[in-house]
């Protein structure tokens, strides 16, 4: 049977580019944020995202780091345009829900700290990992 | 009633319009574009990998080969991160020679930059005449370096040889001529009514979603941000280094922000030669053990490089981050995107001067 080269399986190709100095680096901060295992980070990563995002993600994450989410604490702690808008691994809509959900919390008088840390319980169960 | 359907349609890996082979998936619906998949690998060289564990001797060559059309800026942004790591002083007519080679090389990369653009949208007769006009650019190149592309002109503490009287003046000659050809093909792009139809409002990228991407270099100024890593380097900040951008966003404004920048090469380079110190371009120095992260402005925008070297001047870990990658992710998943036809895709992917090499390294 013939196979042809652009028919590939691009998931050791993606890992590699995941796994470079500045790559991992990030990857590893994500994971960590979000309390997620890295390996199931990079599986969603190579999953959703394609080559080219995949190697231009330590570039849009310093934009995130510089012009994401000004002026807003709790956006800010739960990445919502880091994640969105920025790297682009998650929805906006699915976000937004998130976000009034932590927002109803805080109004309800939840501590601050519970409010994002169920936040970002809740942006893992939407990467679904 | 005819029927809209959704279709994939697979350009590349190997195009006629594309000079690297790269795969876009489009998505259309109809004619338009509503989305796009890039797949890269085709011509991955490992060359960072090659390079961990190398002397710097060696690393300054391997560096320049990452592209062929930029090689002298890969030169000097890896050379100037040795020397920052190794507080290497630079003569300052070193210097001068080096801002030389780095402008005559932008020439040529944006001169072939806008051939591949005119060949794109099918204006060969434009398109050969800037072939043309970029090969008399790499003549000077050769003559002041030695070789059209792989110089290996800066090492560590000034560049490898001076520039005699003579070819100072026969380069200044050579541009002169460059300059008024220039002036002419730019004004035959600038007023073609048949390129402004498949230009002028085609491939918008906004200025907020430039930011959102990184985008870089001229991609970036054509939508409007007045950024240039130049701007930083000392030797342009004494020459008065002014970054050039336009405001519209679209492939017209990045072709002619190209054009622009190449003038203002020309400029730059007169006035090197005319305020050019005297003394000697070799100041020597040894490369030590550090960590830094250096950008310098290539052609295609901001380069980076991520080194950390050891006593010996052994490069352990090294990253690069070429200007490609950011453009051609920006152009994939913003600016083609809503194109009104396929044959838009082509021309705004070009637009974007991607270079497959840098981006897969």
């Amino acid at each position: 049977m013939t196979t042809y080269l652009y028919e590939q399986d691009l998931v050791p190709q993606k890992y590699r580019i995941l796994v470079a100095m500045r790559h991992d680096i990030l990857v590893r901060k994500i994971a960590l944020e979000l309390n997620i295992p890295v390996q199931e980070l990079r599986r969603y990563l190579i999953e959703h995202l394609d080559m080219i995002q995949l190697e231009n993600l330590p570039a849009r994450a310093e934009m995130a780091a510089d012009h994401a989410d000004q002026g807003d604490a709790v956006a800010q702690a739960l990445g919502r345009e880091k994640y969105t808008v920025y790297l682009q691994i998650l929805s906006g809509a699915a976000m937004d829900a998130i976000f009034r959900e932590v927002d109803a919390r805080l109004q309800t008088g939840t501590p601050l700290d519970d409010a994002i840390a169920y936040g970002r319980i809740q942006i893992r169960e939407a990467l679904n990992i | 009633m005819k029927r809209i359907v959704d279709v994939n349609i697979p350009l590349g890996p190997i195009h006629p319009c594309f000079k690297e082979p790269v795969r876009l998936k489009c998505e259309a619906k109809g004619e338009r574009i509503t989305g796009a998949e890039v797949e890269l690998g085709y011509m991955k060289k490992g060359i960072e990998r090659i390079m961990k564990g190398r002397p710097w001797q060696e690393v300054m060559f391997l560096a320049e080969r990452v592209c062929g059309i930029c090689s002298v800026i890969h030169n000097m942004v890896f050379i100037e991160a040795m020397e920052q790591i190794s507080d290497i002083v630079v003569p300052p007519r070193a210097a001068y020679l080096r801002v030389i080679a780095n402008e005559l090389d932008r020439m040529q990369s944006h001169i072939l930059a806008n051939f591949s653009y005119c060949y794109t949208i099918e204006h060969e007769t434009l398109g050969m005449y800037l072939l043309d006009l970029r090969e008399h650019v790499m003549d000077e190149l050769e003559r002041l370096t030695g070789a059209r592309v792989t110089c290996a002109y800066m090492i560590p503490g000034g560049v490898r040889c001076d520039i005699q009287r003579k070819e100072a003046e026969a380069l200044l000659v050579s541009l002169d001529r460059i300059e008024g050809d220039l002036r002419r093909y730019s004004g035959m792009f600038e007023s073609g009514p048949m390129i402004a139809l498949r230009s002028r409002g085609v491939g918008i990228l906004t200025l907020e979603a430039a930011q959102r991407a990184h985008v870089v270099g001229p991609t970036a100024r054509g939508s409007g941000i007045a950024y240039d890593c130049r701007q930083n380097h000392p030797t342009y900040q004494k020459l008065g280094f002014v970054p050039i951008t336009r405001p519209d966003c679209d492939n017209f404004a990045r072709v002619m922000v190209r054009f622009d920048e190449v003038f203002q090469s020309i400029d730059l380079i007169r006035k090197c030669l005319r305020e050019l110190p005297k003394g000697v371009v070799r100041g020597g120095g040894v490369c030590k053990a550090g960590e830094t992260r250096y950008s310098g402005e290539a052609p295609r925008g901001e380069l980076t490089y991520f080194i950390k070297s050891d006593e010996f001047g052994r490069i352990v870990e090294i990253q690069i981050q070429t200007p490609s990658i950011m453009n051609i992710e920006a152009c994939c998943h913003e600016m083609i995107i809503g194109s009104d036809s396929i044959a838009d895709v082509t021309a705004t992917f070009i637009s974007a001067d991607p270079c497959v090499a840098c981006t897969e390294r």
